[in-house]
């Protein structure tokens, strides 16, 4: 796997952290360490979030009840926190999920490949 | 805190499983395991940031948790300076308590509604007589009843007279109380119709009905609660009983509520005045009946001004002999109820506010001082990154730690100071005011505890917060701006203060002018005390004068006793009654219209020290059937006699077309004061008791060490079923007349001694902080030989500039309150050089003392110490 070059790397657009970890957990319940790995899976690594600043992310999204949390036992034979989705976070989902096809849409058409 | 240290906990092991759970995947990936963990770790982030920033995210916490932790800091930096604090809260707990306990006492006497039904719309009606100087007088039952009938303005009108009245209740509750009988009273005689008008439903039976009103069907009484309770052992089958009243038997009703009280708060007993119908169709003088009415509902106070207008010029044109010039004055009950409190109590909230701003400046001066000492501190918490917002909010915090903790120890001041009054100084409030701690109390107590820090708190930490950024050591500009405003409010103090001063000194002059004014009679070594003969045993007046005559012999073979007397009324207990009176020789329809009838004994003179100005005293020839003679007091003589001596002359009770008998005046008596020592002394005629005698007299009894035990014990020997009311020394009489004055007074004078405490604590506060900063310039001085004296002048006069401002400020604040409560003083001019040379020079003298200790320490500086210092 090449390594891109740290230059390549995305910041992350403000705001979208949220909708990318709700979007992960509906595949299912996961941990922090997890919601990380599959985000860098599902970006080829391209996008630039430290580890650790998931989890302000997470407790914001779980105080705003988005997300629910429940300790489960986990790999090393140790417990985890998982999060799931909750109904609201599935409804704000869709709701975020509808915004930004609209914007991908909207910004795609004004910058047209010149 | 249990589930905070959970929900830390949990962070920590969430944290600690992605760590290991990455480094793991490293392990695998094949690095050695120490740089797998070390890779985690760095891939991870700032983990101790990250927990703060995630902890931030839990709702409510981090602004709770920031509070707790300003506020345990707080309490920590007032522990390290308990002196600061000491005085701060004590102050605060001052100034917050007295401010609430006023607010208190103006709630329930200025603010809360009367304790009767819809109390807005009760009235009293009042006569007008410019003829007679009348401007507020009781009412003629004929003109009362015309009023009645006439109006359409009110639902019902009531009317009532102050009386007092003796109790029998029978033996064997005589018995149960151990009270001798009769026992006096204190009552009200009203209409029937007075508890329907006032809105009082009984706690017990029933009110009175309309037709108990009048002479007939009078006999019946009402009990307060606590004359129920205590003489009657809360008996519950009172009703329908039968008590004895003046010895005659009236029928109890009812029991009034427990917290129901009118104008006396002494008042135990309410039965109707039982005057005859036809009083009310032929009596339009004398005026005695005090009345007050219900508004119709929508009906306003004006409208009944002009309708009540209407009918008494309509009287006037009908009954001109009686009504000429006889107008109505209507006022609100609460008005006539809180009689004459308004002005006193709203200077005494005037006064609390001072207190409470001189004690917020002070604290403010005081943190000042103390900020300009931890501006190292600060300095070093914004070196370590603290916000500035932060560190200000955090001495706001420690201002509102000081203020609730003062403001606590306050309200249970407050709660304290409003028991005392009701214990000590009750007819200091108007009887229906109920001061209790309620929940608006406890609010304003809360407002004030908030305000507190605001005002002293938010000065003080900006400016601490600025000193401490700038950390210009060696900058003078930075303390003299400070300086500058510890001066500013030093002056406020003082100014404050010196309002408070120059008020109490007026008060308090008025005072002693009051007790100074020679009542007529000598108060000292005299007791006075009232008794009752029973009708039953002294059926006939011949019984009651030889009964009266045995006692006062009886009295005066008590050893020490030196003279002993009796009297109808004793001075200062206010009016017996007052009549119409003819002198003799005066051209047709001429008379006096206010006299005052009192009834003595040939001892009462000389017991209570009253002269005789010209003419005899009354003596053993003055018999029941020898002709009526009078003594007169030098008032009367002035008044009707116009200059010429009135022994000699004649005068009769009522008009010149009267039917009543010329009586002699023998003798000229100097003037006693009879409505207070403040009120102007009326025309007042004595007639002898042997010639009239009453069953109720005053007794006095001339000597030193005459007690309660032994005049129970002479009264006694003659007959031991007279009770002995109202036993006092007889100078109450005076105490008890000055009572308000003193109570306010005293009260001033109390909040201007802390006042000046505090003024006093902030001169000294801010000049012993200026030495301080001046100590090597003042070593310097001093090593160059400058002369003790100058430098002590100099820093004196540092002290005292804000002081003389404030003072200057303060006297024509005082000045122009002083106008403002002028009725509020007594013999002596609201503006007078004397009080106010007086209350500049207490205040000059307090700061020079507060200067002096500065003073000295600065110069005592040893100039080796102070330049080492640098």
């Amino acid at each position: 796997m090449g390594k891109p070059a740290p230059d390549d790397k995305v910041e992350l657009l403000q705001g979208t952290l949220d909708m990318l970890i709700l979007r992960t957990l509906l595949w299912g319940p996961q941990h922090g360490h997890g919601v990380g790995q599959a985000l860098k899976q599902g970006s080829d690594d391209l996008l630039k979030i430290e580890r650790g600043s998931l989890y302000p992310a997470l407790h914001r999204l779980e105080e705003q009840g988005l997300i629910a949390s429940e300790w489960k036992a986990s790999e090393l034979n140790r417990r985890a926190k998982y999060y799931k989705l909750t109904a609201a976070g599935k409804k704000r989902l869709h709701a975020e999920q509808s915004k930004w096809n609209t914007l991908v849409k909207t910004i795609g058409r004004i910058m047209k490949p010149a | 805190m249990d589930f905070r240290k959970k929900r830390e906990d949990e962070l920590n092991e969430e944290i600690d499983f992605d760590l290991a759970i990455e480094a793991e995947e490293n392990v695998r990936a094949g690095l050695p395991r120490k740089e797998a963990m070390e890779r985690s770790r760095k891939e991870f982030g700032n983990v101790l940031r990250i927990k703060e920033v995630t902890r931030e995210m839990w709702w409510g916490w981090t602004s709770m948790d920031r509070l707790s932790q300003d506020i345990r800091y707080a309490l920590r930096q007032l522990a390290r300076s308990p002196g600061f604090a000491l005085v701060a809260i004590a102050t605060l707990a001052l100034g917050i308590g007295s401010a609430t306990a006023m607010f208190g006492v103006v709630r329930a006497v200025l603010l809360s509604p009367l304790p009767f039904a819809e109390p807005d719309r009760l009235v009293r009606i009042t006569e007008t007589n410019p003829l007679k100087g009348w401007t507020s007088s009781p009412a003629a039952p004929a003109n009362f009843a015309d009023w009645r009938k006439e109006n359409t303005v009110f639902t019902d009108l009531a009317y009532f007279m102050p009386s007092e009245m003796f109790l029998t209740a029978g033996s064997d509750s005589a018995n149960r109380s151990g009270n001798a009988e009769p026992q006096r009273i204190i009552g009200y005689e009203v209409s029937g119709t007075f508890f329907d008008v006032l809105g009082v439903k009984p706690a017990l039976g029933r009110a009175f009905r309309e037709e108990e009103s009048y002479a007939g069907n009078h006999r019946v009484a009402m009990l307060s609660h606590g004359l129920w309770k205590d003489r009657f052992g809360g008996d519950p089958n009172i009703l329908g009983k039968t008590i004895s009243l003046d010895e005659r038997n009236y029928q109890v009703v009812g029991v009034l509520p427990p917290n129901f009280r009118f104008d006396d708060r002494r008042a135990q007993i309410f039965r109707p005045a039982g005057l005859r119908q036809s009083f009310f169709v032929e009596h339009r003088r004398p005026h005695y009946l005090s009345v007050f009415a219900r508004l119709r509902p929508g009906v306003t106070e004006a409208q009944a001004v002009d309708q009540m207008n209407a009918i008494a010029a309509r009287l006037e044109q009908l009954y001109p002999l009686t009504n000429t010039k006889m107008g109505v004055r209507i006022d609100g009950m609460h008005h006539y109820l809180s009689k004459g409190d308004r002005l006193p109590l709203l200077l005494l909230m005037g006064a609390v506010g001072m207190l409470f701003l001189i004690v917020c400046s002070n604290i403010a001066n005081l943190q000042l001082g103390r900020g300009s000492t931890r501006a190292r501190e600060f300095g070093i918490r914004l070196a370590l990154g603290a916000g500035r917002a932060r560190l200000a909010g955090q001495l706001l915090t420690e201002s509102l730690v000081l203020s609730l903790i003062g403001g606590g120890l306050g309200l249970a001041l407050a709660a304290a100071a409003q028991n005392l009054i009701l214990r000590y100084a009750p007819e200091a409030l108007p009887a229906f005011a109920e001061t209790r701690m309620d929940g608006w109390i406890l609010g304003f107590g809360l407002v004030v505890t908030l305000l507190a820090p605001a005002l002293f708190g938010i000065t003080p930490a900006f400016s601490a917060v600025r000193e401490s950024t700038l950390q210009d050591r060696s900058g003078n500009q930075q303390a003299g701006a400070k300086r500058g405003l510890r001066a500013v409010l030093v002056a406020c103090e003082v100014a404050l203060s010196v309002v408070l001063v120059a008020g109490s000194a007026l008060l308090i002059e008025s005072l002693i002018r009051l007790e100074a004014v020679d009542p007529g009679f000598d108060p000292q070594r005299a007791v006075v005390f009232n008794v009752v003969l029973p009708r039953v045993r002294y059926p006939k007046d011949a019984d009651a004068r030889q009964g009266v005559e045995r006692i006062e012999a009886s009295l005066k073979s008590i050893p020490g006793a030196q003279s002993v007397g009796a009297v109808l009324m004793p001075p200062l207990r206010g009016a017996g009654w007052t009549a119409d009176v003819t002198p003799e020789g005066r051209p047709d329809g001429d008379y006096e219209r206010e006299l005052r009838f009192n009834c003595a004994s040939p001892g009462f003179l000389e017991a209570a020290s009253i002269r005789l100005l010209r003419g005899r005293n009354f003596n053993e020839f003055d018999k029941a059937d020898t002709d009526p003679v009078f003594l007169v007091n030098e008032t009367l003589e002035k008044v009707y006699f116009r200059g010429q001596s009135a022994v000699g002359k004649r005068i009769k009770l009522g008009r010149p077309y009267d039917e009543a008998k010329w009586a002699l005046v023998v003798g000229v008596v100097a003037d006693t004061k009879q409505d207070g020592m403040d009120a102007r002394v009326r025309p007042m005629a004595y007639y002898p008791f042997s010639q009239q005698p009453s069953r109720s007299m005053w007794l006095v009894v001339r000597g030193a060490g005459i007690g309660d035990s032994m005049i129970r014990q002479a009264v006694a020997s003659v007959d031991p079923g007279v009770a002995i009311n109202d036993f006092e020394p007889m100078d109450r009489l005076i105490a008890d007349s000055t009572q308000k004055h003193r109570f306010r007074a005293s009260l001033l004078g109390g909040f201007a001694g802390i006042a000046l405490f505090l003024a006093t604590l902030g001169i000294y506060g801010v000049l012993a902080y200026w030495v301080s900063q001046r100590a090597t310039e003042i070593g310097v001085r001093l090593a160059l030989g400058a002369p003790l004296p100058r430098l002590f002048r100099m820093v004196v006069s540092e002290g005292m500039r804000p002081v003389l401002a404030g003072a200057l400020v303060g006297l024509l604040g005082a000045a122009a309150a002083a106008k403002a409560f002028q009725t509020l003083l007594f013999g002596v001019a609201a503006i007078n050089p004397l009080s106010y040379l007086l209350t500049a020079g207490i205040m000059v003298a307090v700061a020079l003392a507060a200067c002096a200790l500065p003073a000295l320490r600065a110069i005592r500086v040893d100039p080796l110490i102070s330049l080492r210092g640098q």
